[in-house]
Parts: structure tokens; sequence; C-alpha cells
């Protein structure tokens, strides 16, 4: 029974990053219609540069937000800009390969850059833990969760409350109309895609402390953003942080119930089930 | 109607010295570019067999690298564990992978799922088959299977190696290429694009969805799981962590977009384009920098959808003044 | 000018004096909502000029036109589903030029529309379709309209509702907001507009006062394809 608990516990925590992780998808697939397939190996890029402030300069992987979160921003802007938007408005299947090509290109720069063994950026709550009753949490894993949710909250206050967000929804809701309106729906989509890498920013700098990277752990990343958006109905909030926290634990209740390799199988096949029976994904109500 | 475009793309000159060129180049070829040709061949078989659903029916599956496993792994563990001719594996491989096929048609059909769900569903089973090939002894488990040298026997499924692979690989890749042209001037290539552009619509005219969908899923997957044997038949040694892996549907996916979803040639395009590029980046890169020739393939990828995103058909197309392929649309 | 390479209005001149209401007729693709989409700026012309006031606007995005106060109202409405009434009308004085005076402006079309007053947190969705068509007007107005374009506002309402919204424009007008009205339906435009324009295929076959284009026998034709 504490196994059950305990892995739930570590299921939640690690389930609601990967929840924030899916809403910065959401909110691009919502504003432009596309699925960023680099969208894992953004959150490494994010990862390295933790690790690489580090080695540099010393800096906490929480510290190092200040400069990360910018730059990212920044780049995701500019990519958004000039290399994705052009290409946009055609097949969605083309676009992902854009995004493929970007993976390849930000993978192999990272190998380049960091060697392909594994490392790790050390973190001054590396070592804290947190106990309550017979459940033990590890001190990033509890920053994480309680950080997700509160972003998670921020974001959905800036949606429903502020005219950028409003603008967000508009053009989600109906791009024409939008336009009609004076918003220019092109700007929207570059901010929204700004401020899901600036959400992966965030999340790298959440998951980097302790643990160990690798450049080609981009792509699991993306897999499973894919996953717990699609079960989250791609653009519903709750749906999503939900569709985080169900893969969360599967992954969590997998390895600790089942074998190394049937372990893995978990997350995909509950994945499987819910998506038979629901395939809008668990959404209720509307957007 | 449709019958007159198939002959007439058939009796293109252009088609002829682009084939002849393809048969007769390995007389003229080192081992390395022959090597090279071999598996750009096998991409345009896979490409185009993918392209099926994927292009022509816009379905997009990211599970056809268990057709490819199946094709690969079991035609393999078939003639080395239980001595039963490559011929007959990969029949058998053929079916079983058909069959695979009409059950993840049916419940794509059933479960009415989006074009998102049914790409990760398939992405699912894809993942599924991979943990479950490595885990089983039978097929290999993590150490794959090696076959018998290849000595030329023709009856035992060997092809001699060298241009002998390359005719192979060949032969494979215009049946799929010519699959493609005929589905694509039959009343299947029709219901398909009608299914693809608006699915409600093609019902609502009465197109028999299921059937397509199934039929074409059928094809496509015994085509794949063909051409996994003749892979298998070509590495001599099999690779599940290569051959069943979510990598091999990953490149497939690219070529076959990237040269021009929908059309015949799009495909066959883009595996003669970008798989050489990859194996000649890695020759000549691949020892400098770890990581730079995928760095530097990226790029180009990156650069060359930019310029021409609705694939590289198209450009050759506008080039030669010629036929344009049939323009695909995006999925709702 | 059209979409692709297929032109789909040749040759059209129009003239909107300040203050009045001229109506755009024609029958189903005559290229109606074409010539209102190039005045807004989504569709970009392939010749000619658009003046307004003067100024040529002809290269101006569709954002900078909302800002000089020429405001579209779409065929269907097209309000934004999942918001409220309230987030609608805000939404619709999102751009610069209206922003200011945002709040102001809301009780003002609160007040014309005292319907929409009562449905105020009412997601748009759950809307009659006479009340999503005083939304999308307020939407406009909030939008600081000078020059309001009405594409086919009578479409799916009942004839008492678009007798009201009709009243409505009439009023607006005589407020001094000028007005292009397209519509299919010919005898309300005739009663409302001061002048009309008939579009047939992509061409003006009549132009004149509501009576001149009422006597008109080409405007019966154009509307019956004889």
């Amino acid at each position: 029974m504490d196994e059950l608990l305990q892995a739930l516990v570590e299921g939640i925590l690690i389930g609601s990053t990967y929840g924030l992780i899916a809403l910065g998808m959401g909110l691009v697939y919502g504003v432009s219609g596309i699925v960023n397939f680099a969208h894992g190996d953004f959150i490494l890029l994010g990862m390295y540069m933790c690790l690489g402030l580090y080695s540099a300069l010393t800096l906490d992987p929480y510290v190092s937000l200040i400069i990360t979160l910018p730059a990212m921003t920044v780049v995701g802007a500019l990519v958004y800009r000039f290399v994705i938007r052009p290409i946009a408005s055609h097949h969605l299947l083309m676009v992902v390969q854009l995004t493929l090509g970007l993976t390849l290109v930000i993978q192999s720069g990272l190998l380049m850059v960091f060697g392909g063994q594994g490392q790790r950026t050390p973190s001054f709550v590396e070592a804290k833990l947190f106990v309550v009753g017979d459940i033990v949490m590890r001190g990033p894993h509890v920053i994480a969760c309680t950080i997700s949710f509160a972003l998670a909250g921020v974001l959905f206050v800036i949606l429903r409350s502020t005219d950028v967000g409003r603008s967000i929804r508009a053009v989600h809701q109906n791009a024409r109309a939008a336009a009609l309106m004076g918003i220019d729906v092109g700007r929207v989509q570059t901010i929204a895609f700004a401020i899901g890498i600036g959400i992966l920013a965030i999340a790298a700098a959440l998951l980097a402390p302790g643990a160990s990277i690798q450049p080609s752990d981009g792509l699991r990343y993306t897999v499973i953003t894919l996953l717990v958006i699609v079960l989250g109905g791609m653009t519903n909030f709750v749906g999503i942080m939900l569709g985080g926290l169900i893969i969360g634990c599967s992954e969590a209740l997998g390895t600790v119930y089942l074998s190394e390799t049937l372990g893995g199988l978990l997350p995909y096949a509950i994945f499987v089930s819910i998506m038979l029976f629901r395939p809008r994904g668990l959404t209720w109500g509307t957007s | 109607m449709m019958r007159a475009e198939l002959w007439k793309t058939l009796r293109s000159p252009l088609l002829w010295v682009v084939f002849a060129i393809a048969a007769l180049g390995p007389l003229e070829m080192s081992s390395y570019y022959l090597h090279v040709a071999t598996l750009a061949l096998i991409y345009v078989a896979l490409c185009s067999a993918w392209n099926i659903v994927g292009g022509i029916g816009g379905q997009i599956s990211l599970g056809h690298s268990l057709f490819v496993g199946a094709g690969s792994l079991l035609a393999s563990a078939l003639l080395l564990k239980l001595g039963i001719n490559m011929w007959v594996g990969m029949l058998i491989a053929a079916v079983l992978s058909g069959a695979l096929g009409a059950v993840i048609a049916w419940i794509d059909f059933r479960f009415r799922l989006g074009h998102l769900s049914f790409a990760l569903i398939t992405l699912a089973f894809a993942e599924m088959a991979e943990i479950v090939a490595i885990g089983w002894d039978f097929v290999g488990g993590a150490s794959g299977l090696l076959l018998p040298r290849d000595t030329g026997d023709f009856f035992a499924f060997q092809f001699g190696g060298g241009r002998g692979s390359y005719w192979a690989a060949l032969t494979v890749a215009a049946i799929c290429v010519l699959a493609n042209l005929a589905i694509l001037n039959a009343p299947l290539g029709y219901w398909l694009r009608c299914i693809r552009d608006n699915e409600d619509a093609a019902r609502a005219i009465g197109v028999g969805v299921l059937r397509t969908k199934m039929l074409a899923m059928v094809i496509s997957a015994m085509l794949t799981s063909i051409v996994g044997t003749v892979y298998a038949r070509y590495l001599a040694f099999v690779d599940p962590y290569q051959l069943v892996s979510p990598l091999i549907t990953i490149e497939i996916v690219l070529f076959a977009t990237v040269g021009g979803l929908g059309s015949a040639f799009g495909p066959a395009l883009g595996a003669v384009v970008l798989l050489p590029l990859g194996e000649i980046l890695r020759g000549k890169l691949g020892g400098v920098l770890p990581g730079l020739h995928a760095f530097v393939y990226g790029l180009i990828v990156i650069a060359t959808i930019m310029l021409s995103p609705r694939g590289l058909l198209p450009l050759f197309s506008s080039w030669l003044g010629g036929k344009a392929a049939p323009e695909s649309k995006a999925p709702a | 000018m059209g979409y692709g390479s297929v032109p789909v209005l040749r040759g059209v001149s129009l003239h909107i004096a300040k203050g009045e209401i001229v109506g755009l007729l024609g029958a189903n693709n005559a290229g109606k909502t074409t010539l209102i989409n190039a005045l807004s700026g989504m569709v970009v012309p392939m010749s000619g000029r658009i003046s307004l006031a003067g100024a040529d606007v002809t290269r101006l995005p569709a954002k900078a036109r909302v800002r000089l106060g020429i405001i579209q109202v779409p065929e269907g409405r097209l309000v934004f589903p999942e918001m409220s009434v309230r987030e609608n009308l805000l939404l619709g004085g999102i751009n610069p030029t209206a922003r200011p005076r945002r709040a102001s402006e809301l009780e003002r079309v609160l007040d014309l529309f005292p319907r929409l007053r009562e449905r105020f947190s009412q997601r748009a969705s759950t809307l009659s379709g006479g009340e999503q068509q005083m939304l999308a007007i307020g939407r406009a107005l909030m939008a600081g309209a000078k020059l309001l374009m009405l594409d086919e506002p009578s479409l799916g309402l009942s004839p008492r509702l678009v007798q009201h919204i009709f009243e409505i424009i009439e009023r607006l007008n005589a407020a001094g907001l000028t007005i292009l009205l397209v519509e299919q339906n010919l005898l309300l435009t005739l009663r409302y507009a001061a002048r009309c324009y008939v579009l047939e295929r992509g061409q003006i076959v009549v132009e004149g006062t509501a009576d001149a284009v009422r006597s008109d026998p080409r405007t019966r034709s154009a509307y019956l394809g004889l």
C-alpha cells in the first residue's frame, strides 16, 4: 500500500510538470494549428543551458532562469517568426518535418557542444527531502510540482483576464473574426509560441536539478507531451493538466510494479485505452 | 479514363530513362556508392508503401515500423529458428502484417479516431512492438539475429550481395512505386483521396470508408513487410533497435513528406535525395565531431522545406515543365 | 481582383459619402463578400485604389484599417463562441484607437442593446441568432467604427428581428455612422439605403438612388439570372 501511495505521489509530482509542458504545446497548437516536434528538444536546450551556466558561473538552475527565461523566449519568438511562420500555412505534416529538422539541429548542436555522456546539474535543493508520514518526496520534485501548478494557474489567469490572453483565445476560437477586430494574428501566434518556449525554459529549470541528461532525451519528452496533449483534448486546460498527472502516474506505477520492459509500456497502454473510449480526449464542456 | 492516365505515365520516356539509369547504374559504381544506392532504393520502397495510407489516404500512420519489424525480424527468426525458407517466411510475415494493418484500420474506424489520435495510437503500438521485440528471444531479443552468409542462392532468398542486392532493392522499389501509380489511377485511389479531403462528404456519397481504409492499410502493410524482409537480407544483421524502432518511421515520413506527399513519385524523390545525403554526410563528417553530420542534415532539411514547402516533386515538375502531382490537402 | 488566379471582381468602382447608407446588392456569388473583404484589407486587390477621406489606404494592412474605423461585421456574425458577451465586447475594443474609450463605449453599446446587458455573462454560443447579430454589431461599435460594413445581417433571422436590427442600423446612421450594407434582401435594403449598387458576376450592373435601382429592370434580372 505504501509503495502504491509513494508511486502515486511521485507520479503526481512529475506529472504536474508534464502537464505544464503540454500546456505550452497546447497554446501553440490552439493558436497556429502546428505541432512542434522539437518541443522536447527545447526542454533539453534549457536544461543544458542550466548546466552550462552552472559550469561557468556556478549558478543554481533556479537562479539561472534569470538568463535562460528571457533568452529562450526571444529565441522562440525568432524561430517562430522566421522559420516556422512562413511554412505554417502549408500541410501540417510538412510543418512537423520542419520542426523535425529543428530537432536534429538542436539535438546535434547540444551533442557537439556538450558531448553525449550523461551529465547532471547540481542544485542546493538536490538532497533535500520532504517526508509526510511514510511518503518520501525529493526536494526538486516538490518544487517542480508547486511551481507547475502555480504557473498553470498564472497562465489561466493571463488567458482569462488580460487583453493579450483574450487575443490569444480569440485567434484560437475564430482567427478571421479576430483579424476583423484588428488583432494581428501573426503577432499573436508568435507571442503564443514565445510563451510556450518560455514555459519550457521554466520546466527545464524545474527538471534539471540533479537529473542526468543526454541530448537524445528530447524525443522522449516530445512523445510524452504528445500523449498528454492528445489525452487532454488538445486545448483543454484542465484536461491537459489531468492528462499530465495520468501519464506521470502511469510511468511511476509502471516502473514500480512491472518489470523494466513492461513498465515502459504502461503509459502507452493507458493512453491507447483512454483514447479508444474517449477519442476527443479528457474534455468536458469545451475549450 | 483513369486507366489511360496510367498508361500515359508508363509510356513517359523520362520514366524509362530514369529506370534504365537505375538498372544499369551499378555496373559503374564503386561498392560504397552501390551500398548507398541500395539503401536509397529500400527507402524508396518503404516511403512509397507508406504513401498509400499516409499520402494518398491522408492517414498519418506512425506505426509502420511494426511492419518493417515483422518482415525483417519474423522472417529471419523463422529461417534461423525453424528452418523455414525465407521466401515463405516473407509471405507469412506479409500476411501477418496485412492482418495487423486490417486490425489497425478497423480500430481507427470503430473508435472514430481523429488524425492526431490515429498517429499517436499507431505510434503507441509501434513503441510497444519495439519493447516486445527486444524482450522476445525468438526474434533475437536485444542482440538481434544474424542471417547466414549471402551466397546468391535465389531459392534461399539470397541475391548475392553487391549488384544482386541492388537489383532486388530496385525490384521492390519499382513494385511499390507501381503500386502507387496503379492505386492513384484506380477507383481505390479516387476513394482514398475523397476520404482524405473530406471523410464525411465521402461517406455521404456512398464511399465505403472502412473497406477503403482497410484495403489501403493492408496493401501498405504487406508491401512494407516484404521490403522489410529484403532489407533484413541485405543487412544480414537484423537489429531490432534499427528495424523496429520509431526512428525508421521518422525517416520514412520525413522523406515521403519532403519529397511530396500523395503523389506517386514524390516519396521516391524524397528518399532518393535525402537518404544518400544523410549517408554521405555521416561518412564525411561523422568522424570529425559527433553530431556534426546530423546538425548539417537538419539545417539542410529546414532549408529544403523553406524553399519548397509543397515538397520536392512540385519543384521538380516545374523544372521539367510537366505533369503536376496531385495536390494533397492538410488533414482537418 | 480575386482569389488565386481567378478574378472575381472586374472594374468595380464604388463611392460612399460620409453619413450615407449605401447598399451593395446582388445574388449569391456575385462578389459582394470579396468586395467587402477588399475594403477590410483581408483580400489584396490585383489592381485599383481604395481611399478613405482622400487618403490612399490600398496598401494598408487589415489591422491598420480597423484603427481608422473601417469595421466589418462578417457574414454569419462570427462571434467568439466560448467567450461571454462581455468578453466579446471587450475584444471589440482591443485596437489601440478604441482602447482608451473602451469602458465608456461598453456602456453606450449596452444602452443601445439592452438584451446584451441581460446576457452579459453568458457564452456567445448560447445566444440566439438575433442576439448574436446584436453582439456582432455591438462589437463593431466597440472597435470605433466610422464606416460600418455589414455582410448579410438579415441572414437566418426572423422578419421581426430583421426589422429590429435594421431600425437600429438606421438609428446609428442618424447619429452619424456611415454604413455599407451588403445584402441579398433586395426590398429591405432598398427601403433603408439612400443609394445602391447591384453586383452581378463581379461587375456593377446598376447604380443610383434606391428608387432608381428599384425600378431598373436590370436589377431584377441580376437576381434572377435572366
